[in-house]
C-alpha cells in the first residue's frame, strides 16, 4: 500500500471513529426511549421512585367512625354533594352521630393538638378578645387539613330549645368571625358546624387541659360546655 | 501532497526531526479523544430523557454516582446551556464534545500523517499541525472560562480535555520548532509562491477538519429520535387562576406566555432550573408566576421529614416580600435564597430558627412578617393550591399556558421543549 493510500485509510478510520461511536450511542438512547414508551423496564443506573401526587393530610386517627360523622356533617351542611351554596341546617346531632355522646367525644380525643375550646359567657354568643385570638390562631394553622369542625354546646341552664338556639348562635358567631377575618374562598367548603345544645355529648373536665379561651379556673362542666369546640380534621374522605 | 514542494527542501539534521514531540502530540490527542468521547457518551445517554450517572474522573471511563459531590461539577457543566449548540432546534442540542472528539481525531490523523512526511513537507505539515492544535486549546480556554466564571463548576472530564489540548499545543509547537531548526524554506521561493503553497495547505487542512467535524455532527442530528411527540403530553392544570392569591410574580413580562412555576427556594434543582431558564433566553418570552411548594415538613404535610430544611421559613419571606410593600421584592429574596441555599439548609439542620434569623438579618424589613398568621396561611393556601390541582410532589415544575413542561425536559431538553410549547401557543 503506498503512502497516499495509507493516509486515506488512516484518515477515514480517524474520521469515522466519532461518527460510529456517537451514532451507536444515539441509536442506543433511541431504543431505550422506545422501550420506555412501551412501558418496558430499562436498565437504568439511577433509581427513580414513583412521584406522589399532592393530597390533603390523612392522619392515623381518621377512623371509620370519624369519617362517617365527618361525611354526615358535611352532607348535612351542604359541603359535599351538589356544590350549591352552603347552608348548614339544624340537625339532630344524635341521628348524625348514631352513637353515644361519650363515644362521639372520644372520636375527637386524638385532636388535642389541633383543637381548641372557645368558651362563651353565660347565655352569650359573643366572642371576646381571648376567644377571637384562640380561634384565629387555630384556624390559621390549617396545614393539610381539609375540614374545620365547629361543635357548639351550651350548659344545661334554661330550656333545651333555648340552648339549642344558643349553641347555634355560638356556632354562627365562630363562622362569622372566620368569614370576617380570613379571606378564604374555600371557607364554605371547609367549615362544618354542629350545634348540640345541652342534649348530647357534653364535654367533661378532661377537656380542661386542652387549649381554651376561658380563664384557668373557669372549667367546671357548665363553663366548658358554654363553648364551641373547634378543630381542624386531618382526614380525607 | 500540495504541488511545488517535493524535492525543494534542504536538510541539515536528523531525517525525522520532532519525532518524539509528534508522538507526545498524538498521545495527547488520543487522550483528548478519550475524554471528549466520555463526555459525548454521558451526553448521549441522556437522550432517553432519563437520569444517568456520569463519568467524572481524570481516568476516562471511570463512573461516578450522580449524587456524589465530585460529580456535581460535571453535572452542572453537562446540563448547562453551554454544553451544546442548536438547543432549540434539536432536543438537548449538539454536544460540543462531539466536534471536540472530531477535532482531536483530526489532529491524531494529522499527527500520524506528519510522522510519514519528510523534508519541507514535514516542516510545513508541522506548522499547520501547530496552527490547528490551537483549535481545541482556544475552545478549551473559552469553555474553561465559562465553567469558572459563569457556572462556578469544575468538571474533571473537561479538565482532561483542557489538559490534553494544552499538551497537544506544546508538543506540536516543539515539533514545529524542531522541523524549523533542521529544514529550511527554499530561498528561491518568492513570497507569493510561499503564500500560495501555504494557502493550499490551509485549504486542504480546513477541508479535512470540516469533514471530520461535519460528518459526525450531521450523523448525530440525523439519528436523533423525534422528540416533538413528547411536547405538551405531560398533563395540564385544570385552571391557572389565582383565586386564593397564592402566586408570586417573578417578572414584569405582562406580554409573555402565562407560566406557573412550582418551586422550593431551597431546592438545588430549582436553582439550577432557574439558571438554565435564564441562560436559555426563553424566560423573556414567559410571564412567570411562582407557586411556592417548600419540601419541608414544618409546613408541608405531603413530605416525610424536611427534604430542604428551612424552606418553609424562606417561602414565608418570599411571600412577605411579594409586591415590595415592605421594601425588598420577592425576586430579591429568591435570588438571595438561591445564592445562600447550602448555608441555609445546613444551618436549619442544627438550628430550626436559623433560617428565620438569617433571612431577617439580610432583609430586616421582613422580620415582623415572617412567622405571622397571615403569611403562614398564605403559604398554606399555596400548598393547598397544589392539592386542588393534583400536581406531583416535585420541584421544579413549569406550566406554560397551563400545559406542563415534562420533568424529563427541564434540563437538557429545556430549550427544545419549551420552544415547542411556546410555538404551539403561538407566542412570539
Amino acid at each position: 500500500m503506498n503512502s497516499l493510500a495509507l493516509r486515506v485509510v488512516l484518515g477515514i478510520a480517524c474520521a469515522s471513529a466519532p461518527m460510529v461511536m456517537a451514532g451507536g450511542w444515539v441509536r442506543g438512547a433511541g431504543k431505550r426511549l422506545e422501550k420506555i414508551e412501551a412501558g418496558e423496564a430499562v436498565a437504568d443506573d439511577a433509581d427513580e421512585g414513583e412521584v406522589a401526587i399532592a393530597t390533603a393530610a390523612d392522619e392515623g386517627y381518621c377512623s371509620g367512625d370519624l369519617r362517617k360523622i365527618l361525611r354526615r356533617v358535611l352532607q348535612s351542611c351542604g359541603l359535599m354533594g351538589s356544590g350549591e351554596v352552603r347552608g348548614c341546617q339544624p340537625v339532630q346531632a344524635k341521628s348524625v352521630a348514631t352513637m353515644t355522646g361519650e363515644d362521639f367525644n372520644a372520636l375527637f380525643l386524638p385532636l388535642s393538638q389541633r383543637a381548641g375550646i372557645i368558651q362563651f359567657d353565660k347565655d352569650s354568643a359573643e366572642l371576646d378578645a381571648a376567644d377571637s385570638t384562640l380561634l384565629d390562631k387555630l384556624f390559621a394553622d390549617q396545614r393539610g387539613a381539609s375540614y374545620f369542625f365547629v361543635v357548639a354546646r351550651s350548659s344545661p341552664e334554661g330550656s333545651a330549645e333555648h340552648n339549642r338556639e344558643l349553641s347555634q348562635k355560638r356556632a354562627d358567631a365562630v363562622m362569622g368571625r372566620l368569614r370576617s377575618v380570613f379571606n378564604d374562598p374555600d371557607l364554605d367548603r371547609e367549615v362544618g358546624m354542629l350545634w348540640l345544645g345541652e342534649e348530647y355529648a357534653q364535654l367533661d373536665q378532661d377537656f380542661c387541659s386542652w387549649s381554651r379561651s376561658g380563664a384557668a379556673d373557669k372549667c367546671k362542666p357548665k363553663d366548658i360546655n358554654r363553648s364551641a369546640f373547634v378543630a381542624w380534621i386531618d382526614c380525607r374522605l | 501532497m500540495p504541488p511545488g514542494i517535493r524535492g525543494r527542501d534542504r536538510y541539515h539534521g536528523p531525517a525525522m526531526p520532532g519525532r518524539l514531540h509528534i508522538a507526545i502530540f498524538v498521545l495527547a490527542c488520543l487522550a483528548g479523544v478519550a475524554f471528549a468521547s466520555v463526555s459525548t457518551f454521558d451526553f448521549a445517554q441522556h437522550l432517553d430523557r432519563q437520569v444517568h450517572d456520569l463519568h467524572c474522573s481524570f481516568i476516562p471511563g471511570q463512573r461516578t454516582a450522580a449524587v456524589d459531590g465530585e460529580a456535581v461539577g460535571c453535572q452542572v457543566t453537562l446540563m448547562s446551556p453551554y454544553s451544546s449548540v442548536l438547543r432549540t432546534r434539536i432536543w438537548g442540542g449538539l454536544p460540543i464534545s462531539l466536534p471536540g472528539m472530531a477535532v482531536f481525531a483530526f489532529l491524531v490523523f494529522r499527527g500520524f500523517d506528519l510522522l510519514g512526511r519528510r523534508g519541507l513537507a514535514r516542516r510545513r505539515a508541522a506548522g499547520w499541525l501547530f496552527a490547528f492544535s490551537f483549535v481545541p486549546l482556544l475552545t478549551s480556554a473559552v469553555m474553561g472560562g465559562i465553567a469558572l466564571l459563569e457556572l462556578d463548576a469544575v468538571c474533571k472530564v473537561c479538565i482532561g480535555i483542557y489538559g490534553a489540548s494544552l499538551v497537544a499545543v506544546l508538543a506540536a509547537g516543539l515539533a514545529y520548532a524542531s522541523c524549523r531548526r533542521v529544514i529550511d524554506e527554499p530561498e528561491a521561493d518568492s513570497a507569493p509562491a510561499r503564500l500560495a503553497g501555504n494557502g493550499v495547505w490551509a485549504l486542504v487542512g480546513l477541508a479535512q477538519l470540516g469533514a471530520f467535524v461535519g460528518v459526525p455532527s450531521l450523523g448525530y442530528m440525523g439519528l436523533m429520535p423525534d422528540y416533538s411527540r413528547y411536547v405538551g403530553t405531560c398533563g395540564k392544570l385544570a385552571d391557572t387562576d389565582d383565586a386564593g392569591g397564592v402566586m408570586v410574580a417573578l417578572d414584569q413580562n405582562a406580554g409573555g406566555a402565562p407560566a406557573v412555576e412550582v418551586f422550593d427556594p431551597l431546592c438545588p434543582a430549582c436553582r439550577a432550573f432557574d439558571r438554565r431558564l435564564a441562560a436559555s433566553g426563553l424566560a423573556a418570552r414567559l410571564h412567570r408566576r411562582a407557586v411556592l411548594f417548600p419540601l419541608d415538613d414544618t409546613c408541608n404535610w405531603m413530605v416525610e421529614g424536611a427534604v430542604h430544611p428551612g424552606a418553609c421559613t424562606i417561602s414565608e419571606a418570599i411571600l412577605c416580600a411579594d409586591g415590595g410593600k415592605l421594601g425588598p421584592t420577592s425576586t430579591a429574596v429568591i435570588d438571595w435564597a438561591f445564592e445562600a441555599q447550602e448555608n441555609l439548609r445546613t444551618a436549619a439542620k442544627t438550628d430550626a430558627t436559623a433560617p428565620r434569623r438569617l433571612v431577617s438579618e439580610r432583609f430586616p424589613e421582613l422580620a415582623a412578617c415572617i412567622g405571622s398568621a397571615e403569611v403562614q396561611q398564605r403559604l398554606n393556601k399555596s400548598l393547598r393550591w397544589a392539592v386542588s390541582h393534583s400536581i406531583p410532589v416535585l420541584t421544579p415544575q413549569l406550566y406554560v399556558g397551563g400545559v406542563k413542561l415534562c420533568p424529563e425536559d427541564t434540563d437538557l431538553g429545556l430549550e427544545y421543549s419549551l420552544t415547542g410549547l411556546l410555538e404551539r401557543r403561538g407566542t412570539p
